[in-house]
């Protein structure tokens, strides 16, 4: 009978513990600072008109526990896990935040999706995807291994986001882009910029935009395609280089052989008064550049 | 005895005469010379072919160590993840700074690359290897034509992205695992 005890509560300690659902809220400034971090799982943050954060989700058996406090103007979001942790260490939040809070959002293997926040938005996760809408206020988003989606309301902003393996998008974007990936797309339609910065390795760019008077874009790839279509009209001097790739231009001029013993081409002309730059070069990739 | 011997010999010695003239003039014959110096076997021209096959048997020797033989690894942090030492055509170096900055962005990746998911790990690991082909194509490509402003440029974009690649996953993985969360 002893034996009997011993083994059924030897059974009851090694079975695992229940995941924990979570539901809980605080009162935070309307324009404080929230910071979030989650090793594994998901993390949804969307903005909402009250002044408070609320924390809704699962937290796996494994999760050792979850911090939640506000220091002044700062409310700090942590799912804890054990240093040795294996499975069962990841979380499913769901977080509202005062709207124009500016957030700082960590991940690991997390997945991450932003909404309706109006505040700065530092967002990073290694294995994931980021998904993110930006109003008026700096965005900067990036993950190794997902891809980064952001998507403006037209209101200036200075936008960074880049990926390792993964596809950047910034639709409706203004004001300054830089975006970046190894081996994935970078696509940026339907915006307006003064300053723009896209490359990549492998990967193609498209740019579906205007630029500014005065403005600068420069896009640069190894391997991948160029494909530049200027919303509105241009202003600038353009720059065009391959290595090994051809030239598209329906501005007009024609692209020249960069040496005779190279397939290399060159494009340089003015457009417009020539008040911005357009610099674009590649190695192995071909390059079209047109107006809408 | 022998400072005696000395003496006499010293004594003789000092009577011989220190002017000795030649039989003939000979300075004309030097001149002449001087003015008509003697062809060297190989000509101006030889001198130039020679140049040329030094030239291109270094050049083609050093593209082989380069393309064919690599050197040894700097360091191999993972089974499918070398990095080679840097190189930029065959005219240039990049600087020790540069070189110093790369090994510990190396380093670093190796702990923190440790740290991350098998899938993650090997993700990174192809991107990598995805910069360091490119690399390796435009150095290729480099030292065929060496004074390609576009290939320099690229090739330095493409070491850029590899240090902001190494930087970035190691930065990143650090800033995240460092928390106190964990």
């Amino acid at each position: 009978m002893k034996k009997l005890t011993v083994m059924m509560l030897g059974l009851l300690l090694a079975a695992p513990a229940v995941a924990e659902e979570v539901d809980r809220t605080l009162d935070a400034a309307a324009d404080g600072d929230v910071d979030i971090s989650n090793i594994a799982g998901s993390i949804e943050v969307t903005g909402w008109s009250r002044s408070a954060v609320e924390v809704t989700g699962t937290l796996g058996r494994n999760v050792k526990e979850l911090v939640f406090e506000r220091d002044g103007d700062n409310v700090t979001i942590q799912v804890k896990v054990p240093r040795k942790a294996g499975r069962g260490t990841d979380a499913e939040l769901s977080i509202r935040v005062p709207q124009n809070s500016s957030i700082d959002v960590s991940g690991v293997s997390a997945d991450i999706s932003v909404a309706d926040v109006r505040g700065v938005q530092r967002l990073q996760t290694v294995s994931g995807d980021v998904e993110t809408q930006s109003f008026g206020n700096d965005v900067s988003a990036e993950s190794v291994s997902g891809d980064v989606e952001v998507e403006g309301d037209a209101s200036d902003t200075e936008t960074s986001i880049s990926t390792v393996s993964g596809d950047v998008t910034l639709e409706r974007g203004s004001g300054i882009v830089r975006a970046g990936s190894v081996s994935g797309d970078v696509i940026i339609d339907e915006g307006s910029f003064s300053r723009a910065e896209l490359g990549t390795v492998n990967g193609d760019v498209i740019f579906r935009s205007g630029l500014r008077k005065g403005g600068r874009f420069a896009a640069e790839t190894v391997n991948g395609d160029l494909d530049v279509e200027f919303s509105g009209d241009v202003s600038a001097r353009i720059e065009i280089e391959t290595f090994n790739g051809s030239i598209r231009n329906c501005f007009g001029p024609e692209p020249e052989r960069t040496s005779k013993y190279t397939p290399g081409l060159e494009l340089s002309f003015t457009e417009g008064k020539g008040d911005g730059r357009v610099e674009m070069s590649t190695m192995n990739g071909d390059i079209s550049i047109c107006k809408e | 005895m022998t400072d005696r011997n000395d003496d006499n010999l010293l004594q003789a010695a000092s009577r011989l005469t220190t002017d000795i003239s030649p039989e003939r003039d000979l300075w004309p014959g030097i001149a002449r010379a001087m003015e008509t110096p003697q062809r060297a076997w190989w000509t101006p021209m030889l001198a130039q072919a020679a140049a040329v096959v030094l030239l291109v048997g270094g050049s083609s020797a050093v593209t082989y160590i380069a393309v064919k033989q690599p050197a040894p690894p700097v360091a191999q942090i993972a089974p499918e993840l070398a990095f080679e030492q840097v190189s930029f055509g065959t005219g240039y170096e990049l600087g020790d700074e540069f070189v110093k900055a790369r090994h510990a962005l190396i380093a670093e990746l190796e702990v923190e690359l440790k740290r991350l998911a098998p899938t993650s790990r090997a993700e990174v690991a192809a991107n990598i290897t995805v910069v360091q082909d490119a690399i390796y194509e435009i150095n290729a490509a480099l030292e065929q034509d060496p004074n390609n402003t576009l290939l320099q440029q690229q090739l330095l974009s493409a070491y850029r992205e590899e240090l902001t690649l190494l930087r970035r996953v190691g930065g990143l993985t650090r800033n995240i695992m460092m928390r106190n969360d964990i």
